[in-house]
């Protein structure tokens, strides 16, 4: 299989990563030299080849490609010759996918968009964070990874029924609709009553909540179902009567059952806690950074991170994303570095 | 009409709450059959997170609905034998297996991966418990928001002024791990159509959550740990989100360079902070970030938005789970459908994003009600008698009704 990604943000690079780990031949044609920051570089550019070629030769690549993902701005891509329609007409087989923060049409889709504004325009912004201060973004550009995400998932998709039906098809990914769908049951409960969620901070209920802990913080999300068996490991009688199990009761006595669970959270460890859960089968977590990541034998043992090797020192960064099908990760290029040898290999004696 | 990518493929659904099942409806929508098979005893608890009034209250779950449309939906308990046995009638037929149980649940079933097989050679089983089917961390139980902890998303987010790190305001780990499984089914898939061979594929949530912050992890190579930015950018300035008129409204504006900065000064009244450079801005944001807020404020975020994007600065107004159904731009990319169901009034629920511009996929079913399609399934694809559909009512392995309902 071969990609071809044009534009060279994050989320372009980000979805065609995934087909480079599953064995795809992916060539990146380079965007603007600040699109990605070292570190997105190195986390997102492991295993592609990359070609810098004038518009005419890209236009080759693409018809020789099984899958163009490219996330610039809507009508950038024609402008440049390689109309996704045309691209389509003379190829059937190719599957195109556009990925930018408010679609192809519409009365936004030129909008100037950053990874906050679309994060913003999507909700997911609205529900994060405390009432009486800001909504808060999350880290790490979720707006754009999540539509990256989208873009690897949907295009592999659309790959398959080419393979099953002949033909591909142009897809049209905005970041803005691949998160309003996803609120949960914030989106689909407004549509019916007309009222916005709040922001409810760590705690969308004492159950449901992110705690300070002895080492840190940590949290806890239990169902009904689960309610006896966390009581039961917190130890406080209090909590075994009726306004606490009950889970009408419970809501009217959330605030002083969140009082109780914080008391109970404020003198563990997380490893106690995460043992906890484990002992009494209730979600426990903890809060966890990605240099302890680095440092844990569950994901050693999984094999989960690749590295990378850069002039700067190997960078660990995660792998495959689930067991089960060969993965390979893959060597740094440098910008350029794979021309001559991606024009032979993709458009053979016409290079 | 051109097919979509997925007709002709069919899913037995295992999967409960919200991982699982958003990774179905995003295979309903690419053209899978999908059939959710649920238990008597044992139902999706989305149908009951919330009391909701009626006769039939896990039938008319907007939450459940919303995201399990492009499904039929059965019910089996494969407690009992017989249940087990019709399950794997149903596996012999079908393309894909996908199961969010927690990770010993299926093999104590009796329905593992090698039983699955055994009744469809190729079959495409995807697990996807929280923490994976291996590994020290493979009995931890999780939810999306566990998952988002557990893979360091949470340790990144956060005011930066108080040290507290933030969960996100929904159960992100849920269709991160669920976007992931649809691709996680469609490469095995491909496989399949290569090789003959099927594939038992072990997703982890919290793996697939932490891919979504692969850059972290370069930087924790190098012994760094996170710092809170807000909703400031690490190299742009300024950024952030700023009060508008009215409660809770918010606007999220960015500025890239010195030119949008210039055009911003223009725009709040600022000409003297015009030549500010991007160190200044970055020293400065404070004092910045009072007087965008102080020219913000007193606007409708709407107007704020249009004056900033007329000057192309990156500016967007926050809507929240109520404004998204009135946003003028999806509302002309016709982004809202209203569908049908028999036990709920119609409200807008989102058609597919995924937005194939030829096949163009639209909402074609609206979710299962418990049971629904028990008949359908059972007498007409796997040909149990009408005497044994009775029989198997009275035994409780199907029915059409929670059995020992409970809310939460």
């Amino acid at each position: 299989m071969r990609v071809l990604e044009i534009g060279g943000g994050v989320p372009a690079a980000f979805a065609t990563r995934f087909f480079a780990g599953y064995g795809a031949d992916v060539v990146r044609s380079e965007g603007p030299p600040d699109a990605l920051t070292r570190d997105e570089e190195i986390a997102l550019l492991a295993g592609k080849r990359r070609v810098g070629v004038p518009d005419a030769e890209l236009r080759a690549l693409a018809l020789a490609a099984d899958l163009v993902v490219e996330d610039g701005r809507p009508g950038a891509l024609a402008a440049r010759g390689l109309d996704p329609l045309a691209l389509r007409a003379e190829k059937p087989a190719l599957v195109v996918t556009s990925l930018t923060p408010f679609g192809q049409s519409g009365p936004h889709a030129q909008f100037e968009a950053t990874n906050l504004t679309a994060h913003a325009a999507g909700g997911i912004l609205s529900l994060t964070g405390v009432r009486g201060r800001p909504p808060l973004a999350n880290g790490a550009n979720q707006a754009w990874k999540l539509l990256g995400l989208n873009g690897f998932a949907a295009s592999v998709t659309a790959y398959f029924g080419a393979l099953l039906h002949g033909e591909g098809d142009w897809l049209d990914l905005s970041a803005q609709e691949c998160a309003v769908g996803m609120l949960e049951f914030h989106g689909p409960r407004s549509a019916v009553d007309g009222l916005p969620s709040p922001r409810l901070g760590n705690r969308t209920t004492a159950i449901w909540g992110l705690y300070r802990c002895a080492d840190g913080y940590a949290g806890v999300c239990a169902l009904q179902r689960q309610v006896k068996a966390l009581f039961e490991g917190i130890g406080d009688p209090e909590l075994m009567q009726p306004r606490f199990l009950d889970p009408l009761e419970r809501m009217k006595d959330d605030k002083e059952l969140g009082k109780r669970v914080a008391h109970f959270f404020s003198d563990k460890s997380k490893a106690e806690l995460l043992a906890l859960g484990l002992r009494q089968r209730v979600p426990f977590g903890a809060v966890l950074t990605p240099r302890e990541l680095l440092g844990s034998a569950a994901l050693a043992e999984r094999g989960f991170f690749d590295e990378v090797a850069t002039p700067e020192g190997v960078a660990r960064v995660p792998g495959r994303p689930f067991l089960g099908l060969d993965w390979q990760g893959g060597a740094l290029a440098t910008p350029a570095a794979d021309t001559r040898a991606v024009l032979r290999d993709w458009l053979g004696a016409a290079a | 009409m051109k097919r979509l990518p997925l007709e002709g493929i069919r899913v037995v659904d295992l999967t409960m709450m919200w991982a699982g099942p958003y990774a179905t409806h995003r295979l309903g929508e690419m053209g899978a059959e999908v059939i959710k098979v649920e238990a008597p005893r044992a139902w999706d608890n989305v149908r009951t997170l919330f009391p909701i009034p009626g006769d039939e209250p896990w039938n008319a779950s907007f939450y459940f609905n919303d995201y399990n449309r492009e499904k039929m939906g059965i019910t089996l308990d494969l407690s009992q034998p017989r249940g087990r046995e019709l399950l794997l009638a149903l596996v012999a037929k079908s393309d894909v297996v996908v199961e969010n149980y927690r990770a010993d649940v299926l093999d104590k079933l009796g329905l593992g991966y090698e039983a699955l097989r055994a009744a469809r050679p190729d079959v495409v089983l995807v697990s996807m418990a929280g923490f994976g089917k291996t590994g020290a961390d493979r009995e931890l139980v999780g939810f999306g928001p566990i998952v988002e902890q557990m893979a360091g998303l949470a340790s990144l987010t956060g005011y930066g002024d108080d040290g507290v790190p933030y969960k996100t305001g929904i159960s992100y780990g849920d269709p991160v791990g669920g976007l992931a499984a649809v691709s996680a089914v469609v490469l095995a898939l491909i496989q399949r159509r290569r090789t003959g061979r099927g594939a038992w594929i072990d997703l982890a949530q919290r793996e697939t959550m932490a891919e979504m912050l692969p850059e972290a992890f370069v930087a924790a190579s190098r012994g760094e740990d996170p710092v809170h930015h807000g909703n400031r950018h690490p190299v742009w300035a300024p950024q952030g989100v700023y009060p508008c008129a009215g409660k809770e409204q918010w606007l999220a504006l960015s500025v890239r360079s010195d030119a949008e900065w210039r055009a911003l000064c223009e725009e709040i009244g600022a000409p003297e902070w015009a030549g500010l450079a991007l160190a200044e801005r970055r020293a400065r944001h404070d004092e910045l970030d009072a007087r965008i807020a102080a020219w913000s404020a007193p606007q409708e975020s709407v107007a704020a938005q249009e004056r900033l994007q007329a000057r192309r600065i990156p500016a967007a107004r926050m809507l929240d789970s109520d404004s998204i159904h009135w946003d003028p731009h999806l509302l002309a990319r016709d982004h809202w459908d209203f569908l049908a169901h028999p036990s709920t009034p119609p409200y807008a629920q989102p058609a597919p994003h995924w937005r194939l511009h030829e096949a163009a996929p639209r909402p074609r079913r609206p979710a299962p009600r418990f049971g629904e399609h028990n008949r359908e399934v059972l007498c007409g694809l796997l040909g149990v008698s009408e005497a044994e559909f009775a029989e198997l009512a009275a035994a409780g392995v199907i029915g059409e009704a929670p059995v020992g309902l409970v809310i939460g």
